[in-house]
């Protein structure tokens, strides 16, 4: 396996964007993306008080039509409030949850899992053996002593799920990197005398990224999932906050009489979900030089029996 | 990719899903339980429940999911209060009256047997009590209707019994009524969770986590129920009791949310429970009786009761409902008048009362159908009237803290969601508990309020109706520690093929017996 | 191996010793349980009968001595709700979370290796797209959501199977429906991946032009080399399964673990929740022995150095 550290960053970038627009699914995977992430980030400062805005005469409202105004074009919720309002501030709670609940268990469970894997012996079999404490814990117990010692807060649900879900990063780590640890190239920088780290950080972590990055993905939504199981078992996100989970899950009594009040948030969390995993496997194709050609062949090329001889970009 | 020349156990990746797949076909052989199709109804009442009871312990069959199982259907109580008319009628006691001031005797029925064939005496009922009331058991129902005080009871001869309190109690009887009679073979150092009883049923299998099957006991005194068994299943999800009885899975349904859209397979009934908020007036603002009142105003109960109970639930003017001893008919709920409630705390805050002071909004998920989304009404409307309110959702062991003494303490003046159901018929219950200025649920009180309420505990007849109608006025006027919301109406899920009228005990009751199949 | 699989063993007695005492005391931070036990006008007096009674008012050390010792006698208490002893309670549950969660897995790793293997002979081409979409939405859906909607359209208005319970084979098709597809989702993404990744080693490359066959390039050759990471998703997903199927046993009335565990919690029913919590981690402990074991035979180089030995 060949490593792209070689590759100036410059062009890679560019090279990157260019091959971005050449795959549709990706590029309009992208702007999903961009157009959630904007939301989340402005909308909430646009809408707030629309969100919160209840008329109990106004429950209930089905979605698509324009009669009663633009803001109920999503149709309004049980209380009356815009149901378009409440999906944009909910997605900065959502995201707000399980942005740095992902990124924080990524980072602490493949640094370790990584350094565990790399010094194998006892370093590796402690971290293990913590990985299991932490996986055989019950996450709901922590989420209720959470919500009783302290307040339901987004920030506790973060840590929550952060803690509940470093092993999952740690297990994979550890197992990738103490398959690296004995390969060749390794071998050649330690007997060259690089430091433990600098391997680690210089050889292992390129190699191993990338399947974490698309487990870190799939984490993604399994950790608005989550969120949103904690709010169906009454201790998740606790109103007056409202999350997609807390949404899709105060709707499922409606299911009868009010669909959308749970069919949207839930398209939300399904189409988050698919956008970031299809940006991320392309990512991870179009990051992988012995890959990239994939994506720079015209499409009807694409045929099982793949020439043995290719152009290396 | 040095390893790829050397194949290591060959296939294993395919073999061991398959290997996992045999191993799981043995085990789905002997899986969690095979039980038989049930038969056709007529010949079984198949019946949902919210929850699993924990036991069915008769000395706590005053809980809820404990109760609606073995109440009147398993065992019973020496006389019961008819919940329709709100009088007391006889059971296993035929006759019973005040033979002191603090004596009452009762006539025991004759010719009535327990499930395991010991006959029903004096003896019997006085262990029930002494066993229930005066021993080291910790029953449940010891500490709801008879709080610390011992009960003398003497077994006079085989069909009388005489039970002393230590003050005059004019509603002993009616506490009795929850007191289910069990023989004197039950355990008196240990909780019983299958009892024997005289009721028409006995319990013939617990599944647990699965099903409770009572099947009909032939040596019953009264008339052979309908139904030759009642199943007992459990789901906690409202809209998969009432998917049950669409599909014909189940007969009834407890506990529905009016927006499982039941139809004409839904049946109302009023359920005796209450929701209030139950104010904290030793703390700012609400230690201000004008700000109370302006959280009175503040609500929009017809709005609540049309638009999110579908006008089901009636506007509360107080915490009982129609029915129940001591109902003041005469009160009306107070009006919708947000200027008003703007006046008030604006008067308020001109006298030094600091408005902006943060009330805690305490409400318990999921209690009852919807509560979440009346917690945001009500932190609106009382944002409204120009009140701090933070909403905070607990759940139940957390609320209790906050609801029963003694109290949790918060950051702020807390208005605590409360529901209360008043199973007994006599507003003493509701009175005693939340009114008393030492009352385990009463942030606060007065004097001359508490010696209204003793005075009226103490009373009888006419007098103690009167009594408690004239506590539930002064409430309103003169203490206000309540903003009272609404009546609550259940919902029981009922197949056609079952006719049963509930009733205001159902949900803590449910009688098989009064259950027959249509024709 | 053998030895390998003594020193695991020992090796995880003491993060099971770990596990329980956090259990313990996180349980009793969250509060006294005599208000839930007690009726709501209960004194002061019958709180502090309850706190005794149960031995609550004792040190957190105190306590904890006294499970353990209970523990070695095999005693691992009474449930406060139920009155039952608190390890039968555990032990009747978990059959149940068993079979449901060893049956999901079976099918999703089989379904997956299909897809997944499906997917990565032509990335990007249209299979892949179908089958990506496809799982990811299938893993992205709330599953309470998806269980409720199940029971509306497959018990109601197609009248199909039954709502819920466990009763009869039909009964075990919606819980296991909803359970199968998140990790069906996320393994066929896996598999897919390293798949691709694989496909495109250089010794695929030498085995095709000796004319093997497209599936013996996969199943042989491939696959084996690709389903290291699968191994360890599918694992740590089993754990989930074994640890969580809270939701849809909740709601199919399911008498397994998870409803105990989230009941034993709400409830402060302590000796259960203990109990539950002691049992599962050891089915996890297993499992991880397992899955590491699994991963030593797929690849000779990971096995740990304890096992060189």
């Amino acid at each position: 396996m060949k490593s792209s550290i070689t590759e100036p960053a410059v062009e890679g970038n560019l090279t990157l964007f260019r091959l971005l627009l050449k795959d549709r699914f990706a590029m309009v995977s992208a702007l999903v993306l961009i157009l959630i992430g904007l939301t989340a980030v402005i909308g909430p400062v646009l809408m707030g008080d629309l969100a919160t805005k209840q008329n109990l005469l106004f429950a209930n409202k089905a979605p698509f039509s324009l009669a009663y105004g633009w803001e109920y074009v999503l149709g309004s919720d049980s209380l009356g409030r815009s149901m378009l309002a409440r999906l944009v501030v909910a997605s900065r709670t959502t995201f707000s949850v399980a942005l740095p609940a992902v990124a924080a268990a990524l980072v602490i469970g493949s640094l370790w899992g990584v350094w565990a894997g790399y010094h194998r012996g006892w370093r590796e079999n402690v971290s293990m053996r913590i990985a299991d404490v932490i996986m055989s814990f019950p996450s709901l117990l922590l989420a209720v002593v959470v919500l009783y010692v302290f307040s339901p807060s987004a920030g506790n649900i973060v840590l929550i799920l952060a803690l509940t879900r470093i092993p999952i990063y740690l297990r994979t780590a550890r197992a990738e990197s103490a398959e690296l640890q004995s390969r060749t190239f390794v071998d050649a920088a330690r007997t060259f005398g690089a430091r433990p780290n600098a391997i680690i950080g210089r050889h292992v972590i390129p190699v191993v990224l990338p399947t974490l990055l698309t487990l870190a993905t799939l984490e993604f939504c399994y950790v608005m999932l989550a969120e949103s199981s904690l709010s169906f078992l009454g201790i998740g996100i606790q109103p007056p906050d409202v999350s997609w989970g807390l949404m899709v899950s105060q709707g499922r009594q409606y299911l009868q009489t009010a669909w959308w009040l749970s069919i949207f948030p839930g398209v939300a969390i399904v189409v988050t979900t698919i956008a970031a995993n299809v940006l991320a496997a392309w990512l991870r194709i179009a990051t992988d030089p012995a890959q990239r050609w994939r994506l720079a062949l015209p499409r009807k090329r694409l045929i099982v029996r793949i020439p043995v001889k290719e152009a290396k970009p | 990719m040095t390893s790829s020349s050397t194949p290591l156990f060959p296939a294993s990746a395919v073999k061991w899903p398959a290997l996992a797949a045999g191993a799981l076909l043995a085990l789905s052989g002997c899986a969690v339980s095979n039980s038989e199709a049930v038969p056709a109804s007529g010949s079984a009442l198949r019946v949902v429940l919210g929850q699993e009871p924990p036991t069915l312990e008769a000395c706590e069959s005053n809980l809820t999911s404990t109760g609606v199982v073995v109440r009147s259907n398993v065992t019973e109580p020496l006389v019961e209060r008819n919940p329709q008319t709100g009088e007391l009628e006889p059971l296993l006691a035929t006759e019973w009256k005040a033979t002191s001031d603090t004596e009452w005797t009762f006539k025991l029925r004759e010719g009535v047997k327990f499930q395991d064939g010991t006959p029903f005496n004096a003896e019997a009922a006085a262990f029930t009590i002494d066993r229930a009331v005066n021993s080291k058991l910790g029953c449940n129902v010891e500490g709801y209707v008879f709080g610390d005080a011992d009960l003398k009871v003497k077994a006079v001869d085989a069909t009388t019994l005489t039970v002393t309190t230590p003050e005059p109690d004019p509603i002993l009887p009616l506490r009795l009524s929850f007191l289910e009679v069990v023989p004197t073979s039950t355990s008196t150092t240990a909780k019983v969770r299958e009892p024997i009883g005289t009721g028409p049923y006995k319990i013939e299998k617990w599944d647990a986590g699965q099903k409770i099957t009572l099947s009909s006991w032939d040596g019953y005194w009264g008339d052979k129920p309908a139904y030759a068994k009642a199943e007992y299943q459990w789901r906690s999800e409202s809209s998969v009791r009432a998917a049950m009885i669409t599909s014909g899975e189940a007969d009834v349904a407890m506990g529905l949310s009016p927006d499982d859209n039941m139809g004409d397979l839904g049946v109302d009934y009023p359920n005796n429970e209450t929701v209030a908020l139950r104010l904290e007036a030793t703390k700012a603002p609400l230690n201000d009786i004008r700000v109370r009142q302006a959280v009175n105003y503040a609500i929009d109960k017809e709005g609540i009761v049309s638009s999110l109970y579908q006008g089901k639930h009636k506007v509360a003017a107080q915490l009982v409902p129609e029915g129940i001893v001591g109902h003041n008919s005469a009160l009306k709920g107070w009006a919708f008048d947000l200027d008003k409630a703007k006046a008030l705390v604006a008067e308020a805050k001109a006298d030094g009362v600091d408005t902006s002071a943060q009330i805690s909004l305490v409400v318990r998920s999921a209690q009852f159908p919807k509560i979440t989304e009346l917690a945001q009404v009500l932190q609106e409307q009382l944002s409204q009237a120009g009140l701090n309110v933070k909403l905070k959702m607990l759940e139940t062991s957390q609320h209790l803290t906050y609801q029963v003494r003694p109290f949790a303490d918060d950051e702020g003046a807390v208005a605590l969601m409360t529901q209360h159901g008043n199973q007994a018929g006599d507003a003493a219950f509701t009175v005693d508990q939340y009114m008393l200025s030492t009352g385990a649920q009463s942030y606060f009180g007065t004097p001359e309020f508490d010696a209204l309420i003793k005075k009226a505990d103490a009373a009888s007849g006419d007098d103690r109706k009167k009594g408690f109608e004239d506590i539930f006025a002064y409430q309103n006027d003169k203490v206000v520690q309540f903003a009272h919301i609404s009546h609550q109406t259940g919902i029981i899920g009922k197949s056609k093929s079952v006719n049963y009228t509930p009733n205001s005990s159902s949900g803590d009751e449910l009688r098989v017996s009064e259950m027959t199949p249509a024709s | 191996m053998l030895i390998y699989l003594r020193k695991r063993i020992v090796s995880s007695a003491l993060p099971l010793v770990v596990v329980i005492v956090g259990v313990f005391a996180l349980a009793r931070m969250t509060g006294n349980p005599a208000s839930l036990y007690l009726p709501l006008n209960a004194t002061q007096q019958m709180r502090d009968d309850f706190t005794a009674r149960n031995g609550l008012d004792q040190p957190l050390l105190v306590q904890m001595a006294d499970y353990f010792g209970g523990v070695l006698r095999l005693d691992f208490g009474q449930s406060l709700r139920t009155g039952q002893d608190a390890a039968a309670m555990a032990l009747r549950a978990f059959p149940a979370t068993l079979q449901l969660a060893a049956t999901t897995m079976v099918l999703a790793v089989l379904l997956a290796l299909v897809v997944g293997c499906w997917a990565a002979l032509k990335p990007n081409g249209i299979a892949d797209r179908i089958s990506s979409f496809v799982s990811m939405a299938a893993a992205s859906i709330p599953d309470f959501w998806l269980a409720i909607v199940g029971i509306w359209v497959f018990a109601i208005t197609l009248g199909w199977l039954p709502t819920s319970g466990v009763s009869g084979a039909g009964t075990w098709v919606l819980p296991i429906a909803t359970l199968l597809l998140r990790p069906f989702g996320v393994l066929v993404q896996i598999v897919r991946g390293s798949m691709v990744s694989a496909l495109s080693e250089p010794y695929i490359k030498l085995a095709r032009s000796r004319g093997a066959g497209e599936l013996r390039v996969v199943t042989h050759h491939a696959l084996r080399n690709a389903g290291a990471p699968a191994l360890t998703v599918a694992g740590d997903l089993t754990v989930g399964l074994v640890n969580g199927a809270v939701v849809v046993e909740t709601i199919f009335g399911w008498p397994g673990i998870g409803k105990l565990m989230i009941d034993s919690i709400l409830q402060r029913d302590f000796a259960v929740l203990q109990a539950a919590v002691l049992l599962t981690a050891v089915a996890i402990f297993a499992l991880n022995i397992l899955i590491d074991m699994g991963y030593a035979l797929l690849d000779a180089r990971v096995r740990p150095v304890t096992a060189r030995a």
